[in-house]
């Protein structure tokens, strides 16, 4: 190999690399490398001066080769291939050393972080120098939707298509629309009515000509790929349709946490401990009682159950601390005359007029207590010759630092939130992540958080973590934007990466056939040869290991280009 | 100085890389021995990139892909765990300790554990002392 000339940038990325790695050591040692034309160090190269940089030295020196030593490729590869395009050359022929958190990040010692800065940097030049110039491939984009789950943020997803005149699918499992927010009464923190919310969200979306509402429904398989994606869907009688779409989204939600695993709290023993929800549906009744039909005096409002524990789970739900503020408000306002406990750990007042309602109930008369994480308050029943209230919570209080033991006849379980039980199935049928609670995982959590890894499936509301409406409203509205992004684009281009059968080589075998998980591979019957469908392959790569013939090859994943990488990183 | 053992890690795209880099993000210290090469899925790995890299140096292999059932291209993983087991056949025949690869289940969000397995792994390869594979093929050219 010979000839090449090949550009190496460092990134200091502010401290985040230099602090741990010696940027300037790192592109000298570069430097002196064959091929290697320039290598500079610089403190953001992702930056608009640091992309310039590249561009002009691509066009000024002739390099015809890129390595950027920096973050993940998962974070900056898009951004350097475009600065290649930019420049003329093809996009595939940067590649990234990740020295950032595969190494800065994760290493404290300066010599040997530098060290090891060098030999991916290293690696990158080896393997760049057989990286071949690729074409992306265009596919076209159906501009029909399928979105899951007929909640809050499933039909805001689809009536942001469907007012662009885009076809929608719109499948629930259950036959009514709404999802959790239909069990809610208000909402706070400004009390506006879920159901004013909702009906009229779901008159539209059953109204809407482009939207095709189907209950009872479920997803049972999907294959294809972006703009391409072919989906069956099976109703309650067992009738199977298949609904081709360029585009899904998911939108499945929550569960709510099952109170009677913590113990403390008698939830299942004692009948008037009752759930959030529970409490909702008598708010709904217009009447909150006892479970023998008389008022409760004192209510007893109980925060995380379930959430912030180390037993449970160790996140926060989010939207309980507000929704409990709301009870107060609630309560009051039916029972002017009862006394409200609210037993809470930290008050997680943190939305858009979150704090003002959380003054407003302090001048409410609520009892504000704090218990400590872990230290579960006990329920027990009260002694009905003694003490004028049915149960007794005793409280570790922070704030007073004392044991304390305060009366209730109601108690409400804030239950927090959890991913439903078919969250497995649904990540499996549309080929997505979960995260170590269940929740589905976001392509970027801060950068791309309703984007996905599978390109074309789109995560919005709860089903990625706990979420209050607005949020949930706007992670609809942003998935729907994307999707009408590549609708109004008529063709998209997809990754270059796939594999490829060199029928000369190929000996006809058909190993390969069997291997591929999307049946991308045909037999050519006639020339007794094997050829990848390109379009449907997603460049697993396991066919190219598996051929006997060495035939196969994984564009972008050589075995030329993993070898130069061993070498390089040894 | 004692011995350094060098180890090189290939990870699947989607799990394990991913994994690896919230590590990073999360600011998870763990030893600068491994040196990490992406794969989009493990089973794109062909046993001769392991052989390759013990011949070139390498003191330690570790392979990393997506949990059983959770992999991005539905069963990679299985296909791996198959080549592995072979793998390990061949390493012995070839008079290297088999423990000095290995095959580890890391998700995307488990970069606390992909700490702990370099954590282990780098240990144990220590231990081992270092691979003698290179010296060996070396000399063998030079009696040749």
């Amino acid at each position: 190999m010979s000839g090449h000339r090949i550009g190496v940038y460092v990134c200091n990325c502010g401290t985040n690399i230099a602090k741990t790695v010696k940027v300037d050591e790192v592109a000298e040692a570069m430097g002196k490398l064959d091929e290697v034309a320039i290598a500079r160090s610089y403190k953001y190269m992702c930056s608009n001066p640091g992309q310039e940089m590249i561009v002009n030295d691509i066009k000024e020196l002739k390099l015809d080769r890129v390595v950027v030593a920096a973050c993940s490729p998962r974070m900056h590869e898009p951004t350097f291939r475009k600065a290649l395009e930019t420049a003329g050359l093809n996009p595939y022929f940067v590649e990234m050393a990740n020295i950032r958190e595969q190494c800065s990040w994760v290493h404290d010692d300066i010599l040997e972080a530098t060290e090891k800065a060098k030999a991916l940097t290293h690696a990158a030049v080896a393997r760049v120098a057989y990286n071949e110039p690729l074409e992306k491939r265009s596919v076209q984009m159906s501009p029909a939707t399928l979105v899951l789950g007929g909640g809050i943020a499933g039909m805001t997803a689809a009536l942001e298509l469907a007012d662009s005149d885009q076809t929608v699918y719109l499948i629930e499992r259950k036959d009514v629309l709404g999802g959790n927010v239909a069990r809610v009464d208000l909402t706070a923190p400004y009390l506006d009515s879920a159901r004013d919310i909702l009906s009229e969200l779901i008159t539209k979306t059953t109204r809407h000509s482009k939207i095709n509402v189907m209950l009872g429904t479920e997803l049972v398989h999907m294959g294809g790929f972006i703009g391409n994606f072919v989906c069956k869907v099976k109703d309650a009688e067992g009738d199977e349709t298949e609904l081709s779409v360029g585009s899904v989204v998911v939108c499945t939600g929550y569960k709510e946490f099952d109170a009677s695993r913590i113990k403390q709290y008698g939830y299942g023993k004692f009948p008037d401990v009752i759930t959030s929800f529970e409490l909702e549906t008598m708010i709904r009744k217009g009447r909150i009682t006892k479970k023998d039909g008389t008022l409760p005096k004192y209510v007893s409002i109980i925060h995380c159950v379930g959430s912030r524990s180390e037993e449970f789970n160790t996140y926060c739900s989010r939207v309980c601390c507000m929704t409990a503020l709301k009870y107060a408000h609630e309560i009051k306002s039916a029972i002017p005359s009862a006394y409200v406990d609210d037993l809470y750990i930290d008050m997680h007042a943190f939305g858009k007029g979150c704090e003002d309602f959380y003054r407003k109930s302090s001048e409410v008369k609520t009892m504000f207590l704090m218990y400590k994480k872990n230290s579960t308050p006990q329920v027990k029943l009260a002694d009905p010759k003694k003490d004028d209230c049915s149960m007794l919570i005793t409280v570790q209080e922070q704030l007073s630092g004392e044991e304390i033991e305060i009366p209730a006849d109601l108690i409400v379980l804030m239950v927090g939130m959890e991913p439903r039980e078919d969250s497995t199935d649904v990540a499996h049928l549309v080929n997505i992540s979960r995260d170590k609670d269940g929740w589905f995982i976001e392509s970027h959590p801060k950068l791309d958080p309703v984007a996905t890894t599978t390109d074309g499936v789109f995560i919005a509301g709860a089903c990625s973590s706990p979420k209050d409406i607005p949020d949930s409203v706007a992670q609809a509205r942003a998935a729907s934007a994307r999707i009408l992004a590549r609708i109004s684009m008529g063709e998209i281009w997809t990754d270059a990466v796939y594999a490829e059968i060199d029928e000369e080589l190929c000996s006809g075998c058909r190993m390969c056939n069997d291997l591929c998980p999307y049946t991308a591979i045909e037999f050519d019957e006639e020339k007794k040869r094997s050829h990848v469908i390109s379009a449907v392959c997603k460049a697993c790569g396991a066919c190219v290991a598996a051929c006997p013939s060495g035939a196969i090859k994984a564009r972008h994943f050589t075995d030329e280009q993993i070898y130069a990488q061993i070498e390089g990183v040894l | 100085m004692g011995f350094e053992p060098r180890i090189v890690g290939f990870l699947c795209n989607w799990c394990s890389y991913t994994g690896a880099d919230l590590a990073g993000t999360s600011r998870v210290k763990y030893p600068h021995n491994i040196r990490i090469i992406r794969v989009m899925c493990t089973a794109r790995i062909d046993p001769t990139f392991v052989l390759k890299a013990m011949a070139d140096g390498a003191d330690g292999v570790l392979i990393c892909g997506c949990h059983p059932g959770d992999c991005h291209y539905v069963e990679g993983n299985f296909k791996a765990m198959r080549r592995y087991a072979l793998l390990k056949r061949t390493l012995r025949d070839f008079g290297i300790d088999d423990s000095r690869v290995r095959l580890e289940w890391v998700s995307a969000s488990e970069g606390v554990r992909f700490a702990e397995v370099v954590k282990d792994m780098t240990e144990k390869i220590r231990s081992l002392g270092p691979n003698k594979v290179k010296v060996e093929l070396a000399t063998d050219a030079v009696e040749r």
